[in-house]
């Protein structure tokens, strides 16, 4: 506890300097040449807390709904947060009064939103002192699905992309030691949304990675290859010496399907309500697979590399006509 | 007989109304007509859909394979429920002329009459009757646009084994004619298998170069039009698949190195029949109406 000391010859004084989220006692002690009184009745102020910065990788949107994630921006806890959302029109410009949600006892929350429209979140810190100032806003379009790649979730041998959208599989040899700590599957999770409705994202691809992508429950054996157990759902690229093949795998079962132009750039539509997975050709609007599952929970968008490559998820995109019922 | 209720349905001489069964909202109807391209009466299905009674609606041609009739489809593929849900007339011909008195024409299951290759023959004695390729290509659509609540513009083709090869050489003959084409255990590559080589040796003549123009396969390798979507299912324990009648493979390759969009199905455990059709009726279905219907 840190003791200050000012003299003043007023009956008033401006305590400037303070330190955010922090508890104060303040007391005066009257001087003269006879010497100091005892000090007056100790007063306490409880300063506001530092504004919270919002995690734009860690925030996720889709259609409905948004989950948004912050940094405390304090060291020590506060007693809540309050979330402050306004719609924006089609200009940037608000439209509309903002709405407020208060004693967000955590550092994320869920927001219920409306379909197609842009908005402005700002994130307050709260104590009994009172909120602090407004976090930097965080724009969120609730057109199609947004999530990043969760880097907590990748391999050792992925690199993530600034933006979290990419994913790179480098050549380079993983220590030994490392290499027996590791997963097997060099795979990342997307961190979508736990909502329940329809989701659709695109994934880019190249002629040459051998891939995985599909979706996995959260807990979904990471020693396994994604596909290979119920728990796992993913489109698999494999290049043979003489020809491309893909499987649609599920509890390591694939339907023996041709595919006679290679999708590089892949259409997955997730639909919790009618219990599908989709897979298409988005260049072509061609469909490949769907799968008919019944999910037991929410399931993460799931990118796996079986060799050196790279791939990119495209998101935020509203689901093309030809992939809805 | 004559269809007196459906408000689009004109007063044409040319076509009787054989039977007609009410079927999931709508009409599973069979009609007769003398053919001008066969010359000879010829019948075919029409199925409508609910939506009939009141718009156009895209129709769905079907090809049936070796010895069906019109009769095949309409009561074993269980298509009519998906139709009327989608809001598509499905038109299923005869799969060869018949009555023609021609000699030899009933001798083989696999040749002549319900084995009419879908093309137009050049040698005799079939020149005169065995044109099915022009009859299912202008004859008959003419025949369902005038008499019928189709709408000209939207129009799609399948078919099964014979009628599956016939699907795709006119889709691939006609660029931009159907809206999407698919196919069932299709013969892919006529010219390299027993059946096509019979027939096409009898219908056009020893001249082998007059085969391409109906083989799927060869005129895939050479195909220049809108870009196709194609659907393939095959049964894995189909017999004919095994004895080397229907060539998928041949397809596959020429499509691949065509970039012609193929999704080809190898469906464990099925085998040629209709009990095959019927399995994936629906999703053919879905995958017309998703083209039909745009």
């Amino acid at each position: 506890m840190l003791v200050c000391k000012v003299k003043v010859k007023e009956t008033h004084c401006r305590v400037t300097d303070l330190l955010p989220n922090a508890q104060y006692e303040l007391w005066v002690m009257a001087t003269n040449t006879t010497g100091i009184s005892p000090a007056s009745e100790k007063a306490l102020y409880m300063t506001v807390p530092s504004p919270p910065a919002i995690k734009e990788r860690g925030c996720s949107s889709c259609p409905e709904a948004a989950l948004i994630r912050w940094d405390s921006g304090n060291n020590n806890p506060v007693d809540s947060y309050t979330v402050e959302i306004t719609e924006m029109d089609t200009h940037g410009a608000q439209c509309g009064a903002a709405e407020a949600i208060v004693a967000v006892p955590s550092c994320q929350c869920l927001i219920q939103l409306q379909q197609d429209r842009r908005y402005m979140v700002t994130v307050r810190a709260v104590n009994i002192g009172g909120p602090s100032e407004k976090s930097h806003p965080l724009g969120v379009s609730t057109t199609g699905t947004l999530f990043h790649l969760l880097e907590d979730t990748a391999h050792p041998c992925l690199s993530i992309s600034e933006d979290g959208f990419t994913m790179f599989y480098g050549d380079e040899e993983l220590p030994l030691k490392l290499t027996s700590m590791c997963y097997r599957c060099v795979a990342v999770l997307g961190d979508l949304l736990p909502v329940r409705g329809q989701h659709y994202w695109e994934v880019a691809v190249d002629d040459y990675t051998e891939f995985r992508v599909g979706v996995a429950y959260e807990d979904t054996n990471r020693n396994a290859y994604l596909g290979a157990t119920n728990t796992s759902w993913c489109m698999r690229h494999i290049l043979t010496p003489t020809r491309h093949k893909y499987e649609f795998l599920h509890d390591g079962w694939s339907p023996d399907l041709r595919i006679t132009v290679n999708p590089m750039r892949i259409g997955v539509a997730l639909d919790y309500d009618g219990g599908t997975l989709s897979f298409y050709n988005v260049e072509l609007e061609q469909h490949l697979y769907t799968f008919h599952c019944c999910f037991q929970s929410y399931v993460h968008p799931c990118f796996a590399l079986d060799n050196p490559g790279g791939l990119t998820v495209h998101n935020g995109v509203e689901a093309p006509g030809y992939t809805r019922n | 007989m004559l269809c007196l209720s459906c408000p689009f349905a004109k007063l044409s001489m040319a076509l009787t109304q054989v039977s007609s069964n009410k079927c999931a909202g709508g009409y599973q109807k069979v009609y007769e007509h003398e053919s001008v391209e066969l010359q000879c009466k010829m019948k075919f299905a029409v199925y409508l859909p609910p939506k009939a009674e009141t718009d156009k609606c895209p129709v769905f041609y079907w090809l049936s394979g070796l010895t069906c009739t019109e009769q095949n489809f309409i009561t074993k593929a269980g298509a009519q429920q998906a139709a009327a849900d989608n809001g598509i007339i499905i038109v299923a011909p005869d799969t060869s002329p018949r009555g023609c008195g021609i000699e030899g024409e009933d001798e083989s299951w696999d040749f002549g009459t319900g084995a009419g290759f879908y093309v137009d023959a050049t040698e005799e004695p079939w020149k005169n009757n065995y044109r099915m390729y022009s009859y299912v290509t202008e004859e008959l659509p003419k025949l369902i646009n005038s008499n019928f609540a189709a709408d000209p513009d939207r129009m799609s083709i399948s078919g099964h084994s014979m009628g599956g090869h016939g699907a795709l050489v006119c889709t691939l003959r006609n660029p931009g004619r159907y809206k999407t084409v698919s196919a069932f255990a299709p013969i892919c590559n006529p010219i390299g298998c027993p059946w096509g080589q019979k027939a096409f040796a009898g219908y056009l003549g020893a001249d082998k170069s007059t085969w391409e123009a109906y083989d799927a396969t060869v005129l895939a390798a050479s195909y220049d039009g809108p870009k196709l979507d194609i659907l393939i299912d095959q049964g894995g324990d189909d017999q004919f698949l095994s004895s080397s009648q229907l060539l998928p493979d041949h397809l596959i390759a020429a499509c691949s190195a065509k970039k012609i969009p193929v999704v080809f199905r190898r469906q464990p455990g099925y085998d040629h029949s209709y009990f095959f059709i019927y399995s994936f009726m629906s999703d053919h279905i879905k995958h017309h109406a998703k083209y039909l219907n745009a």
